[in-house]
């Protein structure tokens, strides 16, 4: 990950507080949108998920349960109750999210690193990768003229919407500026 | 503990009663062919058991190497008394193989245990047997089989009690009789790949039968040093023993009437002992474990798959 | 080619996007299996419910790509419904054909639905003339794959002996084992290919650090250790290191992968009717890399060109291939 593009995620105001909206939307996007991703982990007791991006001052505990889906932001993982633990940088969780790497690449690099319930993660893996479009595109879809670069976003007001907007749109400059994009071994 | 008879419920059969019977399986390892003749001579005149397997199950090529000594063991098992039973190769590739398998379709004086699908085939419509190494996991395919002339099948070692039951229940509306695996290292897989060659640094073409230096198999560790599964030629073996000394009972209660045991270069006579006393109820497993344990220099015992666990555990009833 | 019919190349889809990614990069074939332990990629989060198999098979049908659904795990003593059922709701939904592997299955699928297509699946390890011969005449069987043990030579001598279509392994995950006839996995976990259609599962995976050491264990078992920089494996049971004869080495295969896109000619000669990929559990990204190499590779072939062949190493396990036993050395 380039140290210009952490520099920026880390300048933005990343608070969990402030992402919160964002992820609460995200979330419901994706159950409206893509309830067979919900349905693929309906064998499992728990699929909750402490996933830590190592590069940034943040966490997120996923809950897929259909019933209950979260996702929030936390300062740290402590205390958490996860049934597994995805750890590793930004870009390779990134890369997860958007089934660019597959259930088996997942264990050859050890850029990520798995705690717990190695089958919770892969059933997690399986299930983003049945999605047929780039789920993060779609997330931030959602946010319609928002999803922009962050200056744009930051610039259309002070709602709680374009704060969430902001922040993920930070995520997406990160993901989607190719040029600035170290090799990755995990891509195919 | 020894157990006094009288206490013995119903559905223990009495002592020499002609109903539970015990199977020597046939060697699985490159045993020296003098070894091989001698164990079962001594196997004829000393053991308590009424059926013994021979023949080469896991690799063709160790097949030439006692076929001399086979009429004589053959005739000294029937003069005995006990049935003898020639066990087919588990995995025929080569036409070469598939010829030798013709042939020994092809001999009708003995039971033949069909340990491929294509052996079962050639015996369609005659009596014949079905190994361990055929996937007989339901009615269906025992029904099936059995129609075509399976008289008796030696079910594969990973099924748990609950389907050896629904199977037993089956078969019992069947003339074909059940017999489980009870004691020795486990059958896990078959390969055309020789682990033993590959671990000597040579191709299985020229192996040098270097699978004979290991009466019981190569045991194979981790990389923590803990003893996990044992190389025999093309074949992998669990390092543990399958024992299900404490589980007879369990079995004897279902209906089944016929344990196998698997050879190994420790004393079988004994073992085969310690199976009949349990047969007939004169001994429990915990008196039976401890027998085992001196008998086999206290090899490590598992029984994991009978409780629909890991087969390499070892759980109490 | 001599008035034969083209090669078949027949494509694994775990989910829909696989699905639709193997029909757009060129499969003739797409098989896959139901979310159940009715097949052997039984891992979660993976494979179609039943909605999702009536969709694809339009979506599939509609763009002249057949559908083989695998029922190719070994049913349940007692508890058969699961696996009748998978075979009713394929005959009632249209497949092409089932893949089954076990006799009373097969024997099921016979009376209860003749007109269904039936293919023997690997998991049956049908090696030899006469066990294929057994499946054709009992259960007429029309297409067999078979196990990953023959050499190129061996498969040649058998389909001059056999009436039935061939299918081979082409790409992919490697068993070393003769598959159907393993109990590895279940010996380790008390999963097993045969009765979860599961080998080696996430679920009993454990991963720990020691230092600058990763440790990869299954069930109670280290199955490999790996040095800082190295990259790690999954714990495949079979591919992973151990001691013996007080030597450490991968001693049933080393993390390495299938890849017999350099044998297709010679494939051709020996009378194979379908090239079959393994990984429903790989991901899209996987699916259209793989199936549009082979597709390409195979369409030269037709057209009597040769072409280099596709960089697929970054697809294997461990960046390494293997031709397997195709090649009697690997034996």
């Amino acid at each position: 990950m380039p140290s210009l593009l952490l520099a920026g995620i880390a300048a933005a105001p990343l608070s969990p507080y402030w992402l919160q909206p964002g992820l609460t939307i995200a979330l419901g996007v994706m159950r409206r949108r893509h309830p067979d991703l919900f349905d693929r982990l309906s064998s499992l007791d728990d699929p909750t998920y402490l996933i830590d991006p190592v590069d940034l001052p943040l966490v997120f505990v996923l809950s897929l349960n259909p019933d209950h889906p979260q996702l929030s932001a936390r300062r740290h993982g402590d205390g958490a109750n996860t049934a597994a633990t995805i750890r590793g940088p930004l870009m390779a969780l990134i890369d997860l999210l958007q089934g660019r790497v597959d259930g088996d690449a997942l264990f050859f690099s050890r850029a990520l690193l798995i705690e717990g319930d190695v089958g919770a993660v892969v059933a997690l893996r399986n299930a983003v990768e049945s999605v047929e479009v780039d789920l993060l595109d779609d997330l931030l879809s959602v946010l319609g003229p928002l999803a922009r670069p962050a200056g744009q976003a930051i610039r259309l007001g002070n709602s709680l919407l374009a704060r969430a907007a902001r922040d993920l749109a930070a995520l997406h400059t990160a993901v989607l500026g190719p040029a600035l994009r170290p090799p990755n071994k995990m891509e195919d | 503990m020894m157990l006094d008879r009288p206490d013995q419920g119903g559905e223990v059969p009495a002592r020499g009663d002609a109903r539970t019977k015990l199977t020597m399986g046939p060697v699985l390892f490159n045993w020296d062919p003098k070894v091989w003749r001698d164990f079962y001579y001594t196997i004829a005149d000393q053991a308590d058991v009424d059926s013994v397997c021979l023949g080469e199950v896991v690799c063709s090529k160790r097949a030439p190497l006692f076929a001399p000594h086979i009429p004589a063991v053959i005739e000294r098992l029937r003069a005995a008394g006990k049935e003898v039973v020639l066990s087919s190769l588990a995995l025929i590739m080569a036409p070469r193989e598939m010829d030798q398998m013709r042939e020994l379709a092809a001999t009708d004086e003995f039971l033949i245990e069909a340990n491929d699908i294509s052996v079962a085939a050639l015996l369609e419509g005659r009596d014949h047997g079905i190994g361990p190494f055929v996937n007989v996991y339901n009615e269906g395919t025992l029904g099936f089989l059995a129609a075509r002339g399976a008289r008796r099948i030696c079910l594969p070692t990973e099924l748990p009690a609950g389907a050896i039951n629904a199977l037993q229940k089956f078969s019992a509306e069947l003339d074909t009789e059940l017999e489980i695996m009870v004691f020795g290292r486990l059958p896990l897989a078959i390969s055309a790949r020789c682990y033993h060659a590959r671990s000597a640094g040579l191709h299985k073409d020229n192996c040098q039968f270097v699978c004979g230096q290991d009466s019981d198999g190569l045991v194979v560790d981790t990389l923590d040093g803990d003893p996990f599964l044992a190389i025999n030629g093309p074949q992998t073996l669990s390092a543990s023993y399958l024992s299900l000394a404490a589980e007879i009972q369990a079995l004897q209660a279902m209906g089944i009437r016929r344990f196998r045991l698997s050879p190994h270069s420790m004393d079988m006579v004994k073992v085969a002992d310690v199976f009949r006393a349990l047969t007939t109820g004169t001994i429990d497993g915990e008196e039976a474990g401890t027998r085992i344990a001196e008998i086999s220099g206290s090899v490590a015992t598992c029984n994991g798959h009978f409780h629909a666990a890991s087969g390499c555990r070892s759980l109490c009833l | 080619m001599t008035g034969a019919a083209a090669m078949e190349l027949v494509c694994p889809a775990g989910t829909p996007a696989s699905l639709k990614a193997a029909v757009a990069s060129g499969a003739d074939a797409v098989y896959l299996g139901f979310r159940d332990d009715t097949n052997a990629r039984n891992f979660p989060g993976l494979n179609f419910s039943r909605a999702e198999l009536e969709e694809n098979l339009d979506y599939a049908h509609g763009r002249g790509c057949k559908i083989f659904l695998a029922v190719n795990t070994f049913p349940a003593a007692g508890d058969p419904g699961p696996w009748h059922r998978a075979v009713d709701d394929a005959a009632a939904l249209g497949v092409d054909a089932i893949i089954v592997a076990d006799i009373g299955l097969a024997d099921y699928a016979t009376r209860k639905h003749p007109n269904l297509r039936r293919h023997l699946s690997v998991q049956a390890s049908a090696s030899n003339p006469e066990s294929i011969r057994f499946y054709q005449r009992s259960f007429g069987v029309k297409r067999v794959v078979l196990p990953r043990v023959l050499t190129i030579p061996e498969i040649a001598a058998l389909n001059r002996e056999i009436e039935v279509e061939t299918e081979v392994f082409v790409f992919g995950g490697l068993c070393v084992m003769a598959e159907g006839r393993c109990s590895l996995s279940s010996y380790v976990t008390g999963q097993s290919p045969n009765t979860n259609g599961v080998c080696s599962p996430a679920s009993h995976v454990q991963y720990t650090s020691e230092g600058d050491r990763l440790i990869s264990r299954l069930g109670d078992f280290t199955i490999n250790a790996f040095e800082e920089g190295e990259p790690a494996g999954y714990p495949t049971l079979c591919k992973g290191r151990f001691c013996a004869g007080g030597k450490t080495s991968y001693l049933f295969e080393e993390p390495t992968s299938l890849n017999a896109i350099g044998l297709l000619s010679e494939l051709r000669e020996a009378g194979v009717t379908g090239l079959k990929i393994e990984g429903r559990q790989r991901g899209k990204a996987y699916i259209a890399k793989v199936v549009k190499s082979f597709r390409d590779a195979i369409d030269a072939m037709e057209r009597g060109e040769v072409i280099a062949p596709a960089d697929l190493s970054s697809l294997t396990e461990g960046g390494e291939n293997t031709t397997g036993a195709y090649e009697r050395a690997w034996r």
